[in-house]
């Protein structure tokens, strides 16, 4: 079902060349290498269903090990971050996130009789497609707005989980291969630097 | 990244604005005017005096205040340039990442509201020396003469106060300085006296498609004009330019100095020619003597409080961060039109996967182009728009498949295996100006203590025609192109016309000459001052202006 179409390891091989700037080396690196998280921001808790949400989003059985998205919401929200825009509708982050967060918990909770963290892979699927669908039950989403939220929360971690390295060697995204310039560029044209796709 | 720590915490109560101005303080407390003497608070005495007065001060150092700044200090002023941003040196600060480029995007929070709340950040608004020129696409066409008579034409929106002839002689000028390469002759708009210097960049695999699905369907396309240098040229005041490598990251930075961004362009000629770029400078006040002439600003850097005085002020802060300076210092306020027809051009883009290999990273993005839709036949709306072929970053486009598809778990990682096989074509159109689509001071504040911009955008049945319009016509073209699972993203793009140019200040903020109505020494030169949005990318029309507003200035000065 995931299974990718490109070859494993390219990333780490061209990290290892002079292709990679060192610029780009050194973002790309910072992500492959990330130590050990404790959250900061979140409460213990909370991080932990921040972590299964994030499970559900980007379910990763095909790796020995997922690639962590909440690290970095809990580092962005902790440093007071942000992409220069947020919806009116919406509280500050840190708020929205707090708020959500627990909505999300609290809808489990309504639907299901547990928390979302006892819930079945199948009833955390249901929870959060119906905050996505604006239909999650709960007091907390008669004041945030469970739409918008999802669609923060959803890009938010989308954006992290392409940003890292193993996530662009899946899509057989060469990009980071920045050096010297690409001068195969039109329709099914590719260079030695670039995967091979499985047909 | 904007530290918010502090302030943010619990603004779910929003505090009320601190008011400093005694006279608005005495007309919200609705008590005689009398009581309240209108006294000038005295300069806190820790800002250091300046030790001189300069000829201009320019806030900002994108497309506005770049070719401004040069055009004023070959002409022998002293001039200084406040930039927010930082001074970056591409070749050794700029990863090829999208997430690590982040710091060139203009990141202090604003707040979108309206049916059609407006992204900011990468979308259009860039911090740094050199703005948002940092992060262009380097697409830059010009507008056609009758995109500045949409009321002459249609009867809505409002007319520029002047014709496509005043700025044609700057968009050659811009044209032959930057390098930008494009087709000659150009099929559409007038004929020109010179073509384009440098012959057009290379097509890739989503300007193939455009180019393919359009003639099936007969509609005239073109190589695109892009200021990215498909050969060596050389930069008066830089030297040699390199040739653009097609490394496709043009949204997030340009490493190797081929695209005109003003940072190897304008910027590197204004300093050869005396002018002073300081980076880190971010302005928060603006000050004026008794008659209103203003008299110098003061601004932060490295955390200290700075002031400089100066004989004519230049804002070239772009069209949000230009309103809200003059919303926060009461400036220029008395048309009534600061912060109100803002504008966003019209943007929607569809995608589409397709069997042969596109790899939408590489080459220039834009690379194609249709001008057929300028004013297209079977058109039920005002005005028009082009089609571009684009090339898409991944991370941008997984967070566009997630906002605009919703698609999230395996639905998401399967769609997203397909990345090197999907193309778009995008749409840039004209935007009418509405009443309540405006820029207002929110009460939340930012990291610094002032208040956070708040944007209200709605299409209304004009943009919502040509968006109509425009997504049935590119579905068409992907599909005689081959494409299958056609889908369109809904977007807006740039920022427009909040401190408009008009004949009168009963609706305008500025005259012809960029000058403000009701300050005897204030310019303003950047998107803002747009009064309708053109049909086209803005970059090479706000630079036009900018060398237009700096001529008239200095035949004044004569």
């Amino acid at each position: 079902m995931i299974s990718s179409p490109y070859p494993a390891g390219t990333v780490r091989a061209l990290l290892a060349t002079d292709q990679v700037s060192p610029p780009t080396r050194a973002a790309l690196e910072a992500r492959l290498l990330a130590p050990a998280y404790e959250p900061q921001f979140f409460d213990a808790a909370t991080y932990e269903l921040l972590r299964m949400v994030a499970a559900r989003l980007f379910p990763q059985p095909d790796r020995p090990e997922p690639i962590e998205l909440a690290p970095a919401l809990d580092q962005r929200l902790l440093t007071g971050g942000s992409d220069g825009w947020r919806y009116d509708v919406l509280p500050p982050d840190r708020e929205a996130y707090r708020l959500g967060l627990g909505g999300i918990r609290e809808s489990g909770r309504v639907m299901f009789g547990a928390p979302f963290e006892h819930l079945t892979d199948l009833q955390q699927d249901v929870v959060l497609q119906a905050v996505q669908n604006e239909t999650a039950p709960g007091p907390i989403w008669e004041t945030l707005s469970a739409g918008r939220f999802f669609e923060e929360l959803l890009a938010e971690l989308t954006e992290t989980y392409y940003a890292h390295p193993l996530a662009q060697e899946e899509i057989g995204y060469a990009g980071l291969a920045d050096l010297p310039g690409w001068t195969h560029i039109g329709l099914n044209e590719k260079e030695a630097r670039e995967p091979e796709e499985a047909k | 990244m904007p530290e918010e720590e502090t302030l943010e915490e619990g603004v779910l109560n929003p505090v009320k604005p601190e008011i400093q101005d005694p006279l608005l303080q005495s007309l919200l407390a609705d008590t005689p005017l009398a009581e309240t003497p209108i006294v000038p608070a005295p300069a806190p005495l820790e800002i250091p005096l300046p030790a001189e007065t300069v000829d201009c001060i320019v806030i900002g150092t994108g497309a506005g205040g770049a070719p401004l700044l040069a055009r004023l200090a070959m002409a022998g002023l002293k001039v200084v340039a406040l930039e927010a941003g930082p001074w970056h040196d591409p070749k050794k600060d700029f990863a090829t990442d999208e997430k690590a480029q982040e710091f060139l995007f203009w990141n202090d929070e604003r707040l979108s509201a309206g049916k059609d709340p407006v992204a900011f950040g990468k979308n259009n608004s860039g911090t740094g020396v050199g703005g948002s020129t940092l992060h262009y696409t380097a697409y830059t066409p010009r507008p056609q003469p009758a995109d500045l008579h949409l009321h002459r034409d249609f009867g809505v929106g409002v007319d520029w106060p002047f014709g496509y002839e005043e700025l044609e002689p700057y968009f050659e000028e811009l044209e032959q300085f930057l390098g930008i390469s494009g087709p000659t002759p150009y099929p559409w708009g007038p004929s020109r006296r010179k073509g384009y210097p440098l012959a057009p960049l290379p097509l890739n695999g989503a300007a193939q498609l455009m180019q393919r699905g359009c003639e099936t369907l007969g509609i005239r396309t073109s190589p695109a004009a892009n200021a990215a240098l498909s050969a060596r040229y050389y930069q008066e005041g830089v030297g040699w330019r390199e040739a653009c490598t097609n490394r496709g990251f043009c949204q997030a930075g340009c490493t190797t100095g081929a695209k005109a961004s003003m940072d190897v362009t304008f910027l590197p000629l204004a300093a050869a020619h005396g002018a002073d770029i300081r980076p880190g400078c971010y302005v928060t006040e603006i000050e004026r003597d008794e008659a209103g002439k203003v008299t110098g600003v003061v601004y932060q850097q490295n955390g200290q409080e700075q002031r400089l005085r100066c004989r004519h002020l230049f804002l070239c802060a772009g069209a949000i961060e230009t309103p809200r300076l003059l919303l926060l210092n009461e400036l220029a306020l008395s048309s009534g039109h600061v912060g109100r027809n803002f504008m966003s051009h019209t943007a929607i883009q569809v995608f589409g996967t397709f069997s042969e290999a596109v790899r939408p990273f590489k080459g220039i993005p834009g690379a194609l182009i249709s001008e057929e839709t300028h004013r297209a036949k079977d058109a039920d709306f005002a005005g028009g728009y082009l089609l571009q072929s684009i090339g898409i970053m991944p991370v941008t486009f997984a967070g566009q498949v997630a906002r605009g598809r919703g698609f999230w778990g395996p639905q998401l990682r399967s769609y997203m295996q397909q990345y090197n096989h999907v193309a778009g074509i995008n749409i840039l159109g004209d935007c009418l100006p509405h009443a309540d689509n405006f820029l207002e001071l929110a009460e939340e504040k930012d990291a610094r203590g002032f208040a956070k911009p708040r944007v209200h955008f709605t299409n209304h049945d004009n943009e919502i025609r040509m968006t109509n319009h425009a997504e049935k016509l590119m579905r068409r073209i992907w599909e005689a192109a081959g494409a299958t699972d056609i889908w369109a993203f809904p977007r807006s793009a740039h920022i427009i016309g909040t401190a408009r140019m008009g004949l009168s200040g009963d609706d305008a903020v500025v005259d012809t000459n960029g000058k403000a109505f009701d300050v005897p020494n204030l310019y303003i030169c950047d998107n803002s001052v747009f009064p309708s949005a053109l049909g086209v990318n803005p970059a090479l029309t706000i630079m036009a202006l900018a060398l237009r507003t700096a001529d008239k200035f200095l035949e004044n000065q004569k």
